[in-house]
């Protein structure tokens, strides 16, 4: 069996499943929760939340800047041109090189980094119901060991309208 | 190394245009047309500027030979994308067709309005095909271009003296318009050195700059008429 | 005001993909062809010679550099409110943004275009990009130019990635709800998105840290457009207010784009619940506070330029003002500031959406005036009055103008059948209380709520 999971009209409900989850003695990242738009006025939504994007994107932003700063000054320096009088490595038209590609480094290194912490083009065989896309959510857990099945479908039926499944 | 640059004896010019007859004849410049010309496609790298001043009977005229300044602080140079238009260490200000996009901020940037753009690819009707000049090459639709100061017959004279081992004396480049001004109103030269015709007459006190207070710092003294002084 | 359901959100925001009517293969047949024939004058002109054009010696540039600025100007729409709005958290914004965002792309590709057109052998374009040629040369960081493309490509990135990365939720919804080979389609556009906890964050935070990025980005790009002119020794050029001024019409156009592009959508694609008046009534609110800032800057680089009374500015000065281009001028005052003043400064207007439109409308023309009355004008009558000139335009740079217009229309209209126009998980969202923590009611939920 692939997974056992159960869809809720509300995150109310889906709360008090990854509660009952965790009481069945899951931890965090065995729990499976989806949603069809981001849920973080429920605490199951704000999981995971900690990321070093930020500091990522201003990598990316550091190499970005470093890369202008050698481009403008090994192109300028390699065949020095005297335009209008003006220094060979002109600072102030450099500095507006640097600061567009110091902005393309952030950007870059930030979509990088989301596609691979989102797991972009690795979502292939991983559990999901088309129903999520309506506004259920979805609460389960993904390859149960046999024995504890139908405990954790005891755990999912918070109510009895839940629509509990097995894949 | 020479600083090239020209003195305008404004008081000898007649406003013949010989000098502008021999630019195209000596650079490969065609003429475009009487239609295009009227649309403004005219390329004189030398023109004759002509003023009228004031109502009839009190008129006078002026004029002056206006060509690229070669200025030593050109604002055509750095906005150029692809370094078509540079500044060479004797002082010119090239232009390397080969480079130019035809982005033509350079014309605009040049207040003197001295570059022109090839709108067409050039022609000539035969024979005058016969009579262009293979030391200047021809320039394709899309590109800039502008007075060289003849750089061809300069660096023609600097290999020929080179060759010969003799140095360059003052007089030994022309460029086609000062020598074929008939009243040698135009006279070119080295302007670091100061026994050249050109620095004596650059130092004269009839001496002036055009739009001097732009900052451009031109190759090209104006001597002013003398009965305008 | 009751939100519609998240079905009720999908079904409505989805017909346009998955229902196609005879009206969409008229409208792309029409702007289709008006794009090839401005496509074919294009073709002609490169074959024929710049000479074609209305383009002369002393105007050397004339339309084609009075679009691109202009269509750099309305890309700046997507920035202002997907970008700005998102960070001061304005909740009215979310039905706006991808609209936004999608001018700003097409406007940017748009824009983009016109460097290349305008030039004299464009195809040889590609010396701009900084690679190592065979000809040991780089491009010239000095230029201007060279500055324009590095910063109008870093803008078309950021603004690309800023518009596609939101959509992949919605690939995913068209994906559950598509058959067939629409569905394959969107399963490889959607990416595997699942919607876990984990991708929303990871997906929010990016948005956020490009929302920060694109903002200077943004106001860089109109600057270094405006640096074109005031980098260049000509009279009423040299202003070093161009930078603010370029930026703040820029935004100014966007939003006035933006307004036409909502009606127009609101209309065709039946979004009556979701694009609602006060919507467009935000909107013209950001476009009276534009329209006063555009005066203010007019009015501050005309009155130094009068006050300094320099000979060769105030000629381009009173030729604008009250010689041969004073009808033009003062139909761009009437258009950008007196129109905007008038219909969105009176309440009743800004609350119909005909008002905003018309408004807009004229705000569009007003601004594409504006950069031709920048261009023209100070060319053609630089320092030497030997070298005075005038510009008429001809059919070709008139045509090639245009059919931009139906370029934008038509990319508009092809995006909106292929992607939800209104980002939908963001309309599911509902809106953050600012200050308060984040369940509305906290008794339902046994876990604690972090704040």
């Amino acid at each position: 069996m692939k997974a056992v999971y159960a869809l809720y009209a509300d995150g109310y409900a889906a709360q008090q499943a990854v509660n009952r989850l965790r009481a069945a003695g899951l931890k965090d990242p065995d729990i499976t929760v989806l949603s069809g738009r981001p849920m973080e006025e429920f605490e199951f939504g704000n999981v995971d939340k900690a990321t070093w994007m930020w500091w990522i994107a201003c990598g990316g932003a550091l190499i970005g800047m470093a890369v202008a700063y050698g481009l403008a000054w090994i192109s300028e320096n390699s065949w020095p041109m005297n335009v209008g009088g003006l220094p060979i490595f002109a600072w102030w038209p450099n500095l507006i090189i640097m600061f567009e590609l110091t902005m393309l480094g952030a950007i870059v290194a930030t979509v990088i980094t989301l596609v691979v912490t989102a797991g972009f083009g690795r979502g292939k065989g991983k559990l999901y119901d088309p129903e999520v896309s309506d506004g259920k959510i979805l609460v389960g857990v993904e390859n149960p060991p046999a024995a504890s099945v139908s405990q954790f479908q005891q755990a999912l039926s918070v109510s009895p309208d839940a629509q509990i499944k097995t894949v | 190394m020479p600083r090239w640059g020209m003195a305008a004896d404004l008081d000898r010019c007649t406003g013949c245009g010989a000098c502008v007859t021999a630019c195209h004849a000596e650079n490969n410049i065609s003429t475009v047309g009487p239609y295009q010309a009227m649309r403004g496609r005219a390329k004189h790298w030398i023109r004759v500027e002509r003023y009228w001043e004031g109502e009839f009977p009190d008129v006078k005229l002026k004029f002056r030979p206006v060509m690229c300044q070669h200025c030593g602080n050109a604002p055509c140079e750095p906005v150029c994308p692809t370094y078509a238009s540079q500044h060479t260490e004797d002082g010119l200000n090239a232009q390397v067709y080969n480079r130019c996009i035809g982005t033509r901020y350079c014309a605009n940037a040049c207040p003197y309005t001295v570059r022109f753009f090839d709108f067409f690819n050039p022609e000539w009707d035969k024979p005058l095909h016969l009579q262009l000049n293979p030391d200047v090459s021809l320039r394709e639709v899309g590109v800039m271009e502008k007075c060289t100061f003849c750089v061809q017959r300069i660096r023609g004279a600097e290999i020929q003296a080179k060759a010969d081992e003799t140095p360059l004396k003052d007089g030994d480049i022309k460029p086609a318009c000062a020598q074929s001004c008939p009243a040698q109103a135009l006279v070119f030269g080295d302007l670091d050195d100061p026994e050249s015709a050109v620095s004596r007459l650059s130092a004269s006190p009839r001496g002036s700059k055009l739009l001097e207070d732009l900052g451009t710092q031109p190759a090209v003294t104006y001597l002013s008429r003398q009965s305008e002084s | 005001m009751s939100r519609p359901s998240d079905s009720q959100i999908n079904s409505d925001l989805l017909k346009p993909l998955l229902h196609t009517s005879w009206r969409f293969y008229l409208l792309v047949a029409f702007f289709g062809a008006i794009v090839l024939f401005g496509v074919g004058t294009w073709f002609y002109q490169a074959y024929h010679g710049y000479g074609v054009t209305g383009i002369n010696w002393p105007v050397f540039w004339g339309f084609y550099i009075t679009s691109f600025v202009f269509w750099i100007g309305i890309s700046h729409a997507g920035t202002l409110i997907s970008a700005i709005l998102r960070l001061v958290q304005a909740e009215w914004r979310r039905p706006v943004t991808r609209c936004a965002e999608v001018i700003t792309v097409f406007a940017l590709m748009i824009g983009a275009l016109f460097p290349i057109m305008h030039l004299g052998r464009p195809w040889l374009f590609f010396w701009l990009a900084p690679y190592p040629s065979e000809r040991l040369l780089w491009p010239n960081f000095r230029s201007p130019l060279v500055w324009d493309f590095f910063a109008i490509n870093t803008y078309l990135t950021g603004s690309v990635l800023f518009l596609l990365l939101p959509m992949i939720p919605d690939f995913a919804v068209v994906r559950d709800k598509a058959t067939g080979l629409r569905k394959k389609i969107y399963t490889l556009l959607a990416l595997g998105w699942r919607g876990t906890p984990k991708q929303w964050h990871r997906l929010e935070t990016a948005m956020s840290i490009m929302a920060v990025v694109i903002l200077p980005v943004a106001v860089s790009v109109h600057t270094i457009v405006s640096f074109d002119f005031s980098m260049a020794p000509v009279p009423m050029w040299q202003s070093t207010i161009f930078g603010p001024y370029f930026v703040a019409g820029a935004i100014f156009s966007g939003i006035a784009g933006l307004i036409i592009a909502m009606a127009f959508l609101r209309k065709f694609l039946h979004l009556e619940t979701y694009l609602q008046p006060v919507h467009f009534e935000n909107l013209g609110k950001l476009l009276l506070v534009m329209a006063v800032l555009w005066g203010y800057f007019v009015f501050n680089e005309r009155l130094v330029t009068y006050y300094g009374n320099e000979p060769a500015e105030m000629a381009v000065f009173w030729r604008t003002q009250r010689e041969s281009f004073a009808p033009l001028y003062w139909t761009m005052v009437v258009c950008n500031f007196v129109v905007p003043l008038i219909l969105m400064g009176i309440k009743y207007t800004r609350r119909t959406i005909a008002g905003c439109v018309v408004a807009s409308l004229c705000v569009v023309a007003g601004m594409w005036l504006e950069r031709f009355l920048i261009i023209v004008p100070s060319l053609g009558h630089k320092y030497l009055p030997y070298a005075y000139g005038i510009y008429r335009p001809r059919m070709i740079e008139v045509i090639i103008a245009g059919a931009t217009f139906a370029a934008m229309t038509l990319l508009y209209v092809l995006f909106a059948k292929g992607v939800p126009i209104i980002s939908m998980w963001e309309l599911k969202t509902p809106e953050h209380e600012p200050g308060a923590g984040h369940a509305p009611d906290t008794q339902a939920s046994l876990g604690e709520v972090r704040p």
